[in-house]
């Protein structure tokens, strides 16, 4: 007889399971009396390893690629002494496939650091820093360290991408009163070129250049809380940045996120020729709306001023692929839409159909070609492990954003172990 | 000869209220470890475990809510930051700090308002229906004041509440939380109450669906402290940096 059939036993011998209490009261109350474990402690440690193996058809007159992957990623966060704090994340994939490079490895030193706090509401900071901003869910114009920043593609999900990232090396200091803070960051020049070995801190490919970064949050009512951003490198005029989010109703959140300054257009900047700098804006704004049974929605715009024009853009598929290629390498380490307008919707569903299986999907449009990327996963959570499925298909004319993508379609299968 | 007349002032409803408030919630800023099971037709399909910090407004007297996952490992040291209807949820990987909707669920069937400290006589105007005789969460029949909760704020997450009180001592004993349509959600009792920071406090909620009663959720309460947490780490800039020592 187990725990749960003696307490009923006992509640019907004693006769306390007659009273207001239902019957099912009654059976949700013998369920707590079961022996409670302990709880779980708070850990300065968070490692995952991700074993993944998957298939991607390539476009017409290619062979299909088949791939496995072993990621291992590492978190260490400790208070270390009072008002000391020290940071580490790193994050290993070693991959094989059928087709050259047969095997690599790549290491992502995410973030490494120290933080002292001075006093309860002021911090700095000093090390290889994670600094995101925005507050979009697909294109973020304000999250402006995030030139160069992915050099490992895990999944094109924007949370991947965000996830799986280097740092800069930096100089950090905030100031927090109890509606605001200030944010002062200096982020100096330390390499010139990106360094590919496994292994490489790779600080070219964050720290290629001198940078400040001014942000001041002032929480103006109870529902509407401002982010304003001011961000100067050497080879860009000042640029200006805000974020906005407010609460619409109860299942709705509408944000806009925003840039602006002067700047070369992505396409001077790949492809030189004359000087085009000009005032440039980028912008993303949408709703996410949360509906019944744990769905949410989320739909967005999209626009990045820098991009090329449906013409230029047709212009620049019909020219040499050199320079094709050259501008998508660009707009792809920028982490910026190649063209000036893009609608994103991103759905999910947790607990969907069952306990602990969660479902998401996006979809990237490109106005200006009409090609489309399609992205859907399913997550089973089951104790410290995950299982999930991805599938992802690139629609489009060859040579538009995501018709030119050499996979036409993949999936993958991931088992995940959380320690 | 006329009988002397005896006048007894009726309990009011608001006190009784905030009476059971305080059993549940210290009088000044504290912490506290939630573990949180949930079973469905009585087998366990998830457990989590959260760490949660919680002071008064001083001007409101809500309270402001910070919530650290703990556990399972695959959402340790995710934020949850709550004060009233402003809602940020920060993931540590991604360095994200993104504003969700009161709707939006973070932790299975318990709503964001069942895992955060809330004092139900500031959200709801409350009723005194009568007295009845209730049972309550330990088998044990009790006289009990029965309240009727409006909200009178917008930022809670339930419409109307029916609360049973300890005429004794104040304890809650059981609450029926009802959506707007009038729909019964969910059910609580409070149980295993113990001496917690100078009173006796439940350490344990029992929570069962309004519509499927085989959905079950226990959420047990350990580790109370009497702790402070500066205004200004109660704002979403700071959570990028909250880390208890």
């Amino acid at each position: 007889m187990s725990a749960r059939d003696l307490s009923c036993a006992l509640a019907l011998l004693l006769g306390i399971a007659a009273g207001p209490a239902t019957a099912s009261d009654e059976d949700a109350l013998t369920l707590a009396d079961l022996p409670a474990a302990p709880p779980e402690q708070a850990s300065d440690w968070r490692i995952a390893l991700e074993g993944a193996g998957g298939r991607a058809s390539q476009r017409i007159g290619q062979p299909r690629v088949d791939g496995h992957r072993l990621s291992l990623d590492v978190a260490y966060d400790s208070n270390f002494a009072p008002g000391w704090r020290a940071v580490f994340a790193s994050r290993l994939d070693w991959r094989w496939q059928t087709q050259d490079p047969r095997e690599s490895k790549v290491n992502t030193l995410k973030e490494a650091y120290l933080s002292h706090q001075l006093n309860p509401t002021a911090i700095v900071d000093a090390g290889r820093i994670n600094v995101r901003n925005g507050v979009g869910t697909g294109f973020n114009p304000t999250d402006f360290f995030r030139d160069g920043a992915v050099r490992s593609l895990i999944s094109p999900n924007p949370s991947s991408l965000r996830n799986n990232r280097l740092g800069s090396v930096m100089l950090r200091a905030q100031t927090l009163w109890i509606d605001g803070s200030l944010t002062g960051i200096y982020s100096p020049e330390l390499k010139d070129t990106r360094n590919d070995a496994p292994f490489n801190a790779d600080l070219g490919a964050t720290n290629h250049e001198h940078r400040l970064l001014l942000s001041l949050s002032q929480r103006l009512t109870p529902a509407i809380n401002p982010q304003f951003l001011l961000y100067k490198t050497e080879s860009l005029p000042l640029q200006a940045g805000a974020n906005l989010t407010m609460l619409l109703g109860n299942a709705t959140v509408a944000y806009v996120e925003w840039a602006g300054g002067r700047s070369a257009s992505l396409r001077a900047q790949a492809l030189g020729g004359m000087d085009d700098t000009a005032y440039v804006q980028r912008a993303s704004t949408g709703l996410t709306y949360t509906g019944p049974a744990k769905t949410s929605l989320t739909v967005e715009y999209q626009h990045n001023g820098a991009g090329l024009s449906k013409h230029d853009w047709n212009a620049l598929q019909a020219g040499p692929s050199d320079r094709y290629i050259r501008y998508r390498l660009l707009a792809q380490s920028r982490q910026d839409p190649p063209t000036k307008a893009a609608w994103f919707l991103y759905g999910s569903w947790q607990d969907a159909w069952i306990s602990q299986l969660d479902l998401s999907a996006f979809v990237r449009h490109n106005m200006a070609d009409r090609s489309r990327m399609v992205w859907v996963e399913a997550r089973y959570h089951r104790g410290r492990y995950d299982f999930a499925f991805q599938w992802q298909h690139n629609l489009g004319r060859a040579g538009s954003e995501y018709g030119a993508l050499p996979q036409k379609s993949s999936w993958q299968l991931i088992v995940s172990r959380f320690f | 000869m006329a009988a002397p007349t005896v006048s007894i002032a009726a309990p009011n409803a608001q006190e009784i209220v905030a009476a059971s408030d305080a059993v549940r919630n210290p009088s000044k800023p504290f912490s506290l470890t939630t573990t949180l099971i949930e079973y469905r037709n009585g087998k366990e399909v998830s457990s989590s475990t959260v760490a949660s910090y919680a002071k008064a407004d001083k001007d409101s007297g809500k309270y402001l809510n910070l919530v650290r996952f703990v556990a399972p490992a695959r959402d340790a040291d995710k934020l949850m930051l709550k004060a009233g209807n402003d809602l940020w949820f920060y993931d540590p990987a991604s360095k994200a700090s993104v504003r969700v909707s009161p709707q939006q669920r973070l932790l299975g069937q318990a709503a964001n308002g069942d895992i955060v400290t809330v004092n139900l006589a500031k959200d709801y105007k409350a009723e005194l229906a009568g007295q009845e005789e209730v049972q309550d969460g330990e088998r044990e029949k009790r006289q009990a004041h029965k309240l009727l909760l409006a909200a009178s704020a917008e930022d809670v997450t339930y419409h109307r509440i029916e609360l049973w009180v300890d005429a004794a001592n104040s304890r809650p004993i059981k609450a029926r939380f009802f959506a707007d349509s009038g729909r019964l959600l969910k059910t609580a009792y409070y149980r295993r109450f113990q001496p917690q920071l100078g009173t006796e406090r439940p350490t344990e909620t029992v929570i069962i669906d309004g519509l499927d009663p085989g959905w079950v959720t226990i959420m047990r309460y350990t580790d109370y402290a009497f702790r402070d947490v500066p205004d200004a780490w109660m704002q979403r800039d700071y959570l990028p940096r909250f880390k208890p020592g």
